[in-house]
């Protein structure tokens, strides 16, 4: 939460001169940044937020709808990813539409068609603006390899999984403000991390705002994390390039594409176990099974529902995974 | 040296004497009771309250479990432990877990609500089931709503034994989805002492279930073997 009270820090500057486009999932940042808009991820606030919403199934989807139609969250245009990611998002974006808010549905090709995706950035090039910083892209691209960085040397046990999470997380819309989220990223502390018992953590991240920090504190090494891994995997420097790398953004792919590329990376960081975090209601549970007899690691799958700190049964059954990996 | 299990609803002490176990069981609220005289460091913790309570070390409930059921059992692969909260399946074999605690249909807590709508001790469901005639069908899958079934079978002109011992179908169904398939089933936890829920299981999973002469301090019984 450091990042994001950090991050409204700098948008009171910055809303003045630029358009602020909330995403609720990963929409490349490049194109946002280069059609002169600053992007918002709504998911960011979620984890500290206190809201119980009204009407929900999921509450990450649920309470960026309360927040935006309440106008709780100062945005001027809303971007959702309607298909290839959160399905609920695409009836919850509707409600926002209907609240008055401009909203684009985006959508990414089940089928990793790159011609697609570029016909449907060109699509959401006109929504914003049109590109006015071509140069954006560029300076995204650097610092994603400096994510990189960061993941590696989580990896490598000189950085906690926690500040590595907040770091790779705040990938989706680099705190809106590309000079301000170098320094934060710059002033990342190293030291010497524990990595016994190192897992991945596959699935949607955690609602909770302190999970990293739990399962270290129970014994876990945190060496992936899925989603944020994605955040910083892909780039490109114009729409043809962004369209051709961020087809392969596994989450919208069939299950097969996903399950082969974790199979290569979850190798390659020889983990000893996977926590598959499922949000309640979230059409990814029904997915569980299926990574359980194709991921062949012990697995642990948790269930979260309102945001928060990590509850006593999850706690309970990061303990027992790790007692259960220390038997293995 | 002693293992202390202080789960959601009872207590329970074990301790081996020379070669034999000895145990003491009580309610949550008076677990004190239990280790008047006994230093913390002659207490290896499990349970719900495992960490509030003094104690030389701790283990969680499933590690406690396998090594319990391993004391009666030594080659069972999938172990039941079905708390007054939550329900556990540990498959012993695969090194892997799950805990259902969000839905109270699956924890003793359901059938302790039965026992008190009928005003009866739970000991008494599994003889009530056993003079029943027809076993009503109770669908819902949820506690609060089967218990509405319960009453609506009863109007219906089922009786208090029939509905027993459909409220202990619908308990077994439930519990019935979370178990893989196993050889040798070993089943433990306060709520397994009814004999009505088990015979229920076991006729849904059409195979013998396994449970030890005392299912309720297994797991007290695996914090102390897990430690010493």
């Amino acid at each position: 939460m450091k990042l994001i009270q950090k991050y409204k820090l700098t948008v009171n500057n910055w809303c003045i001169v630029q358009k602020k486009t909330a995403i609720t999932a990963l929409v490349p940042p490049e194109l946002i940044f280069a059609c002169n808009s600053e992007p918002f991820d709504v998911n960011n606030v979620i984890p500290g937020s206190k809201k119980y919403p009204r009407n929900k199934l999921c509450a990450w989807t649920a309470i960026w709808q309360e927040m935006l139609s309440k106008r709780e969250i100062d945005i001027d245009s809303l971007i959702v990813v309607a298909g290839g990611d959160c399905h609920n998002a695409l009836v919850d974006g509707q409600k926002v539409a209907m609240s008055g808010i401009p909203t684009h549905f985006f959508f990414y090709p089940f089928d990793g068609d790159p011609d697609y995706l570029e016909s449907q950035l060109y699509k959401l090039s006109d929504f914003l603006g049109n590109v006015g910083s071509p140069e954006k892209p560029g300076q995204i691209r650097e610092l994603k390899k400096l994510g990189q960085k960061i993941d590696k040397k989580r990896a490598d046990g000189k950085i906690s999984a926690g500040d590595a999470f907040r770091i790779m997380i705040s990938f989706s819309d680099l705190m809106g403000n590309l000079d301000k989220f170098k320094e934060v990223i710059s002033s990342t502390k190293e030291r010497k991390i524990d990595l016994k018992n190192r897992v991945a953590l596959i699935g949607v991240p955690p609602i909770f705002h302190d999970f990293h920090d739990v399962a270290r504190a129970l014994g876990l090494a945190v060496v992936f994390d899925e989603l944020p891994f994605e955040f910083i995997r892909h780039s490109g420097n114009d729409i043809p390039g962004i369209a051709r790398d961020y087809c392969n953004y596994t989450f919208a792919r069939p299950l097969d594409f996903r399950i082969k590329f974790l199979q290569e990376e979850l190798e390659k960081r020889k983990v000893d176990g996977i926590i598959h975090y499922t949000q309640f209601a979230c059409h990814h549970m029904l997915e569980d099974e299926i990574m359980r007899s194709n991921l062949d690691y012990p697995m642990l799958t948790i269930q979260g529902d309102l945001p928060g700190n990590t509850p006593e049964q999850i706690k309970l059954r990061l303990e027992a995974f790790r007692e259960l990996l220390e038997r293995s | 040296m002693i293992g202390l299990d202080v789960g959601s609803t009872t207590a329970k002490k074990v301790s081996i004497e020379d070669g034999e176990i000895k145990y003491q069981i009580a309610g949550t609220h008076n677990w004190k009771d239990l280790i008047t005289g006994i230093d913390g460091n002659d207490i290896i913790s499990t349970g719900y309250f495992r960490k509030s309570i003094p104690h030389r070390a701790s283990v969680t409930e499933i590690t406690a479990a396998i090594y319990g059921v391993r004391h009666y059992f030594p080659d069972a692969d999938v172990i039941v432990d079905i708390g007054g909260q939550d329900t556990k399946v540990i498959d012993v074999k695969k090194n892997n877990f799950i805990i259902n605690d969000k839905c109270s249909a699956g924890t003793g807590a359901f059938l302790e609500f039965v026992a008190n709508y009928f005003k009866i001790e739970l000991k008494e469901m599994g003889s009530f089931h056993s003079r029943a005639k027809r076993i009503p069908a109770i669908n819902n899958t949820c506690g609060v709503f089967a218990l509405s079934e319960m009453i609506s079978q009863l109007v219906a002109g089922y009786t208090q034994e029939e509905v027993i011992a459909g409220m202990h179908y619908a308990f077994a169904r439930r519990i019935s989805f979370m178990i893989p398939e196993a050889q040798k089933l070993v089943l433990i936890g306060g709520t397994v002492k009814n004999k009505g829920m088990l015979s229920a299981l076991e006729d849904i999973l059409q195979k013998e279930v396994l449970v030890p002469d005392e299912p309720q301090i297994v797991n007290a019984l695996g914090a102390l073997k897990y430690y010493c």
